[in-house]
């Protein structure tokens, strides 16, 4: 039992996030929604767009606070942590832009110094991502002269420079092509062998099929579905994770609607 | 907060700046080039262009109805001037074609001689001169004449006094010789304390505005920020590590200038042939205004620095910077203005206070007092600005402010639009020009009649329209509801603390900013009801106000600012209560009656209220004035010049008093 709940990375209990909306109504972004993450563990929030995967991993990220709720990542509160939180964890987005005017070596080392790292400790750190990514030959060159791949390889590095136990995927591979959204899945992969806890949002189901050991299905905020692909085809013997996501949908319509004829 | 953090920020930021091609052109080479370009190149162009006017040919007409020996003389005189070619009037050439002759620069000139005699019995000779003073040729062209003339005069009335055997000496009665005590350096110094505040304000809002706006809205625009955030990097580390970069540019940027100018400045005298060495710059007073910089620089920046966080993209935080840069220009503009003193009144206002304090120490003539007072205050500016940049940066709705947050939506299908505070804002700014162009035309051709028009159209009648187009609830939204008899009374009891308390406030602002004189009397005219009749005056000053611009302010404006809270809508409504009535000496009075008015209307919930009060305020006012010294009662309490500053205490007291029965009698 110990042993299972240090294997525990992330804790999200209901986590809420109430957006006001022009016209005075509350917006429940995010609505109760509680999961956990292990270690070496690829878990991918999969939703359409607007289900509140964005803002979950804002709140997570310590970008956003949540409106109730609690969640924790490698035991640090959100809310009373957040440098210990942010320590702890890579994040990487489509939305998480690079100074162009730095090069990538003082993208990273930037990086590497806000997260209080000794000075030699970021150099070989460089060295062994550059190794890993392979990215010795644009170091020093200036981002805004980077290809689309290779900013994104500069974008994971400066994201994972302090080898942080968590890493959060927002998104990363929407807009890329086949080549450069291959880079970051096989850093996924590379992470959990790592022993790392992985969480990934997506919208694309072929994409969740592929990488996650579990998927937590969220629509409108809330969780409809939290297990694996294996276990969902059991539970509702479908096939296409398609189907299965709209099966759940409706079954979650089905719910509501009952609940109001009550 | 950590102080390695910060630096690793600040250093990041300046080295990302000094790779803007942008920052770098704005901030250290425009300065640079630019000074020596424009001083050294204009000065030698506007020499180069003065001896090409010198040199040009200027046509004069002459039109001389005398013909004698000495007029003559006169005509001969202008052809000697260099490059002057003198020509007749031709008898066709009616007067208005010479003038349009003159007026299109064919012609520089055209003199008429004439003569006629003094009372005396001595001859004089008219010379009219035409010329075009917008055009610098014309205007050379009459200069030319009238020295000429001058020159001429002379010589007649020396031959004059030599025929009437008068020494011309005795034109001599008083020598004039000017000494001028003040030494170069003073000199100096009053000529750049005058120009040398603006300069230094301008220069440092624009150096540092460039920057701002790139370091928070050009990272939300780059999509850098979010990636900054999640990092380990302390929203606080953050804001400061930024705030010390937009001060270090701006004190290199100014530096720069200053530099710069000092430089063009001297070449310039140098090229003039002056002694360069006789004209001492007083230095030590420019060090102490380049210390003195520092406090307003770290302000400007901490202003920007906001405006920045909160701005979603650099255009934005461009368009947000107009108005302070345009205020800070007109403010710092008072070092021009004569009769501007530093005092304790002026060291609070930002922006003025430097502006003052900088001349004062370039005349070495500064109040060690009152520095002080400037830099204390500017710091505790400072500092508050500073926390509301780290409180923005701390907002999660600030930094991820979506683009429909501030879509205007004017008249929406729901009717509560109307009460949004932007839709307030902008009605209440179409309502405060109308009534200072259209009201103010009114109100200057005659004063009552103008008045009833404007406060029944332009006050009364939009906000009519308004609630009738939006359709809504009249009876609701203006709160015409029914309250019991004690609130009117209470109303009643308040007016006589509230005025004392308003008068000992106006007088004591009056000490800090002097109401001129003129001012005064017209105000006192305007309320007499001796001037218009007792009547008249109670409609116009009493009744219309109470009705009309209780209805705008407490039946309308107030409701759209309710949603930010009791005393808040109390507050905002008051200042626009304030502001309504474009005056200075007024404002404060004015929103603080605004106010109490408002809190009235809120605890009563009735509109009634506020607009009896109103009304019973405005006609005590016209009373006190037109009779404050007849009546004894009256005489005592108003009468004199001055009411003595203890009578705000019992006022208090009695306010307080009244406060506490209204929330009792309402049930709060």
């Amino acid at each position: 039992m110990t042993e299972l709940r240090e294997s525990i990375m992330i804790i999200a209990e209901n986590l809420t996030k109430v957006f006001q909306q022009k016209n005075g109504q509350d917006l429940f972004a995010v609505n109760d929604l509680s999961f956990t993450a292990n270690k070496s563990e690829i878990v991918v929030l999969l939703g359409v767009n607007g289900a509140g995967k964005t803002t979950t991993m804002r709140m997570l990220s310590t970008v956003l606070q949540p409106t109730y709720g609690k969640a924790s990542i490698e035991g640090f509160d959100l809310a009373s942590e957040p440098q210990k939180v942010r320590a702890n964890l890579g994040f990487l987005s489509g939305d998480t832009g690079l100074y162009g005017r730095l090069t990538a070596r003082e993208t990273i080392t930037y990086f590497g110094k806000l997260y209080d790292m000794p000075d030699d400790l970021i150099v070989e750190r460089i060295n062994s991502l550059s190794d890993l990514l392979d990215m010795h030959q644009f170091l020093d060159k200036k981002i805004d002269f980077l290809s689309t791949g290779m900013k994104q390889k500069v974008s994971i590095a400066r994201s994972i420079v302090h080898d942080p136990p968590v890493m959060i995927f927002d998104e990363p591979t929407s807009g890329l092509d086949i080549l450069t959204a291959k880079n970051i899945v096989d850093f996924i992969h590379k992470c959990k062998a790592d022993g790392k806890c992985v969480l990934f949002s997506t919208h694309i189901m072929r994409e969740a099929e592929r990488i996650a050991d579990r998927i937590i299905m969220i629509h409108e905020g809330a969780v409809l579905a939290d297990g694996s692909w294996q276990q969902f085809r059991d539970l509702t013997s479908l096939h296409d994770l398609d189907d299965i996501f709209i099966y759940f949908v409706n079954k979650a319509k089905e719910e509501e609607v009952v609940d109001e004829a009550e | 907060m950590k102080l390695n953090k910060i630096l690793t920020v600040y250093k990041k930021e300046l080295l990302d700046l000094l790779r803007d091609r942008r920052t770098v052109i704005t901030s250290f080479v425009i300065p640079v080039i630019l000074y020596p370009l424009i001083m050294i190149g204009f000065s030698s162009m506007m020499a180069r262009q003065e001896m090409k006017l010198d040199q040009q040919e200027m046509v004069i007409y002459i039109q001389d109805n005398i013909e004698d020996i000495d007029s003559n003389m006169i005509r001969s005189g202008f052809e000697e001037i260099e490059n002057f070619q003198v020509m007749q009037r031709m008898e066709t050439f009616s007067d208005s074609s010479m003038i349009d002759l003159i007026e299109e620069n064919s012609i520089q000139a055209m003199i008429v001689i004439s003569d006629s005699l003094t009372i005396g019995g001595y001859r004089v000779f008219n010379a009219d001169i035409y010329y075009n003073r917008s055009n610098e040729k014309s205007t050379l062209a009459f200069e030319k004449i009238r020295n000429e003339l001058q020159d001429r005069e002379i010589t007649m009335i020396g031959d004059r006094l030599r025929s009437l055997n008068i020494n011309e000496e005795i034109l001599n009665a008083v020598e004039i010789k000017e000494e001028n005590v003040a030494p170069p350096e003073k000199m100096v110094g009053f000529a750049l304390g005058k120009f040398l505040p603006y300069l230094l304000i301008i220069l440092t809002i624009s150096g540092a505005s460039v920057i701002a706006s790139d370091l928070v809205a050009g990272e939300k625009e780059r999509g850098t920020l979010e990636t900054i955030l999640v990092s380990a990097a302390g929203r606080n580390e953050l804001v400061m590590g930024k705030y010390l970069t937009i001060i270090t540019i701006s004190i290199i940027t100014v530096l720069l200038n200053l530099f710069s100018m000092y430089i063009s400045f001297k070449h310039i005298l140098s090229q003039a042939g002056q002694a360069v060495q006789n004209v001492q710059l007083p230095l030590g007073n420019f060090a102490l205004i380049l210390v003195l910089m520092l406090p307003l620089i770290t302000f400007f920046s901490a202003i920007l620095l906001s405006i920045s966080t909160y701005s979603r993209n650099i255009k934005e935080a461009q368009s947000y910077q107009m108005p302070l840069i345009f205020g800070g220009m007109m403010l710092s503009m008072v070092s021009f203005l004569p009769g501007f003193e530093l005092n304790l009144g002026f060291a609070f206002i930002p922006i003025v206070n430097f502006s003052l304090l900088i001349r004062d120490i370039m005349l070495s003539n500064f109040d060690m007092n009152l520095l002080l007072v400037v830099v204390g205050w500017t710091l505790i500016l400072d500092v508050i600005v500073v926390l509301l940049s780290i409180k923005l940066f701390n907002s999660e709705k600030v930094l991820f402010r979506t683009s429909d947050d501030d879509s205007l939506k004017f008249w929406g299908k729901s009717k509560t639009n109307i009460f949004s505070s932007q839709f307030m804002m902008l009605f209440y700014i179409a309502l405060l020009l109308g009534l200072y162009y259209i009201g103010g035309g009114w109100q200057s051709k005659e004063i009552m009649s103008g008045l009833v028009k404007t406060q029944l159209i332009l006050i009364l009648l939009p906000v009519l329209v308004v609630l009738r187009i939006s359709k809504t609830d009249i009876k609701r939204t203006l709160r015409l509801n029914s309250t019991k008899p004690v609130n009117f009374m209470l109303a009643f009891l308040a007016i006589i603390p509230a005025l004392i308390i308003v008068a000992v406030i106006s007088q004591a602002i009056n000490l800090i900013f002097p109401v001129s004189e003129s001012y005064i009397e017209g105000m006192k005219n305007f309320l007499d009801a001796q001037q218009h009749g007792f009547w008249l005056s109670i409609f116009v000053i009493g009744i219309l106000p109470g009705i009309c611009e209780e209805t705008l302010f407490r039946g309308f404006v107030i409701n759209a600012f309710s949603k930010q809270g009791f005393w808040k809508a109390i507050i905002i409504s008051g200042i626009l209560f304030g502001v309504f009535h474009l005056d200075p000496f007024r404002l404060l009075p004015a929103s603080l009656l605004g106010m109490w008015l408002g809190y009235m209307l809120l605890r009563t919930n009735s509109i009634y209220i506020p607009m009896f009060a109103h009304f019973v305020n405005n006609s005590f006012t016209v009373i006190v004035t037109s009779y404050g010294d007849k009546i004894p009662i009256l005489k005592t309490m108003f009468g004199g010049d001055t009411i003595p500053y203890w009578y705000i205490v019992p006022s208090i007291l009695i306010m307080g008093l009244i406060y506490g029965a209204f929330e009792k009698i309402n049930n709060y």
